[in-house]
């Protein structure tokens, strides 16, 4: 799995490539947990995600729990189709804020 | 000094010398062989050591954080440092690691490497000093250090090749030792780990009567599960049911778990609404729970009377619903998991078994991987049941969890599953 990131409209794009499991997600949390650390809203781009498991998912869930208490804004772009059938399987997919893409949401933030 | 063998480090050294210090390396690498605890052996050692090579103090330092800092772990002599901490690069002992040669200094105050400091806190006059490394596996690990001659005489040739075959002695010695603390450790860890899983197993309902209409079956991946089911027959007959999946796995998993499971059993005694249920077990995980994780499960009630089964299932995998007329029929989740938003409401289903058999499982069954490293998935899983449909409830499930758990398959996650089946005359 590959993490890379950029800044646009306001947020921090987060871009994971790959499998989301296990063995990368202690790196995932940190990557998210360290965004938000830095009072950065944060968009995580899912459309090159192949694979997640729970652990992964844990890190979202925590990624938006902590920008919740920091008053900051959460959102997943370009879910790919393997990541939305997990959400959608846990009915997550009511939970996480989800654009289509960076406009997407930056259209509707005004 | 690589070419230089074991003849050659003795070459200069008079016979009953020689004699003397093949003695004493012995006696020293047996007392290193013999003994797995690394402070006494090396306790014994430096104040053998500088009784032997008539120094007036002595001291063995190791590497530590990640190789950046010196750490003195025996000493011997008028001043005490044990514990003193040293950058990797500071002082002849620090010159030594670097190099990985002996050093031998003779005169300290012409040598620019010499660290001053410590003479400097202590009051110590340090004139000479003799330093080789400890290594091991091609791998420096620290150093050995001997300081002064008595008498105001110098280190010799003899006394330098006689610390660096000793310092190889004492390099495997600590090596060995380390190895045997963290076999320790890891053993202890186990042991914990046994007894949290029994701790854990004492969670789960007792297996002794195989014709309730509730049966299951749990296999960890790990020593403790992050996985767990219950079902119990209340006072009024009705009988409560979950079967759930913690996020993550391991022993923090397992922890969740117990308070989930213990909070859910507490409170299906008193509550009628398994979405009531569920929202209050879920406001209090909410409250504490962190880095994320969360419970997915599937949770109810079961009134055999009524043939009634009224559940909620929060984001866990769909429970798979096989009819009397052979067709199956999933029930997807109507919520998102526990642990996640304080204030979730739960829906409940209702549905008849009429006959039917309800089978709830979590993903380590559907994901479980068979012998050409494919997914089982639930068409798996209902190939599993057809090929088990003739056997009583128990039976059936043990044969299934059988099927998925083979031995020498590897086994990612979790495998739980649970059986409700009841006929009319139970």
């Amino acid at each position: 799995m590959n993490i890379q990131s950029r800044e646009e409209g306001g947020y921090a794009i987060v871009e994971f490539d790959g499998d989301v499991d296990l063995s990368c997600s202690p790196e995932v949390r940190k990557f998210l947990l360290r965004c938000l650390a830095e009072k950065q809203n944060l968009l995580v781009d899912l459309s090159k995600v192949s694979y997640i498991d729970s652990s992964g998912v844990a890190c979202l869930v925590e990624g938006y729990q902590t920008a919740k208490n920091k008053k900051l804004k959460f959102g997943l772009i370009g879910v790919s189709e393997a990541a939305m059938s997990v959400l959608h399987l846990a009915r997550l997919d009511k939970v996480f804020p989800i654009h289509a893409s960076v406009a997407a949401c930056l259209q509707k933030d005004g | 000094m690589k070419h230089e063998n074991v003849y050659s480090l003795f070459e200069n050294v008079t016979e009953l010398t020689l004699e003397k210090q093949l003695a004493l390396l012995a006696d020293i690498s047996q007392r290193f062989a013999s003994s797995l605890n690394i402070t006494e052996t090396l306790h014994n050692t430096i104040q053998q050591l500088l009784v032997y090579m008539d120094a007036e103090a002595a001291s063995i330092f190791l590497l530590e954080n990640g190789d950046t800092e010196l750490v003195c772990k025996e000493c011997a002599g008028p001043v005490y440092i044990k514990g003193l901490r040293l950058q990797a690069s500071h002082g002849i002992v620090g010159k030594t690691v670097k190099t990985r040669t002996c050093q031998m200094v003779r005169d300290v105050s012409k040598d620019p490497d010499f660290y001053h400091s410590v003479d400097v806190d202590t009051g110590f006059n340090t004139r000479s000093i003799l330093c080789a490394p400890l290594i091991v596996q091609g791998e420096c690990i620290g150093a050995i250090e001997l300081i002064n001659k008595k008498g105001g005489e110098l280190f010799e040739d003899r006394d330098r090749h006689f610390l660096m075959a000793l310092a190889s002695a004492a390099a495997l010695a600590i090596h060995i030792a380390e190895m045997a603390v963290a076999l320790v450790e890891q053993e202890r860890m186990r042991k914990e780990l046994e007894l949290a899983r029994e701790i854990q197993l004492n969670l789960l309902p007792a297996a002794d009567d195989t014709q309730f209409p509730v049966q299951g079956l749990n296999v960890p991946a790990l020593e403790v599960s992050g996985d767990f089911y219950d079902f119990f027959r209340r006072d009024d007959g009705l009988i409560y049911f979950n079967l759930a999946d913690v996020s993550g796995k391991g022993m923090n998993a397992a922890m969740l778990m117990a308070k989930a499971s213990s909070l859910l059993h507490h409170l299906a005694k008193k509550m009628d609404d398994p979405g009531e249920l569920l929202a209050r077990v879920n406001d209090e995980i909410c409250e504490t729970v962190s880095h994320g994780m969360f419970i997915t499960i599937v949770s109810g009630f079961i009134d055999v009377n009524q043939d009634t089964i009224r559940f909620t299932n929060a984001g866990h995998q769909p429970p798979l619903l096989h009819h009397r007329n052979g067709d199956f029929e999933e029930f997807p989740a109507n919520a998102p998991p526990m642990g996640i938003l304080p204030g979730t409401e739960f829906p409940v289903t209702t549905i008849p078994l009429h006959h039917g058999s309800l089978y709830i499982f979590t993903d380590g069954v559907t994901e479980s991987l068979g012998a050409n490293d494919e997914t089982l998935d639930v068409a798996g899983l209902i190939r599993l049941i057809r090929a088990n449909s003739r056997q009583t409830s128990c039976k059936r499930l043990k044969n299934i969890v059988a099927e998925i758990h083979k031995p020498g398959i590897s086994q990612h996650d979790d495998i739980t599953m649970m059986l409700i089946e009841y006929r009319p005359d139970e």
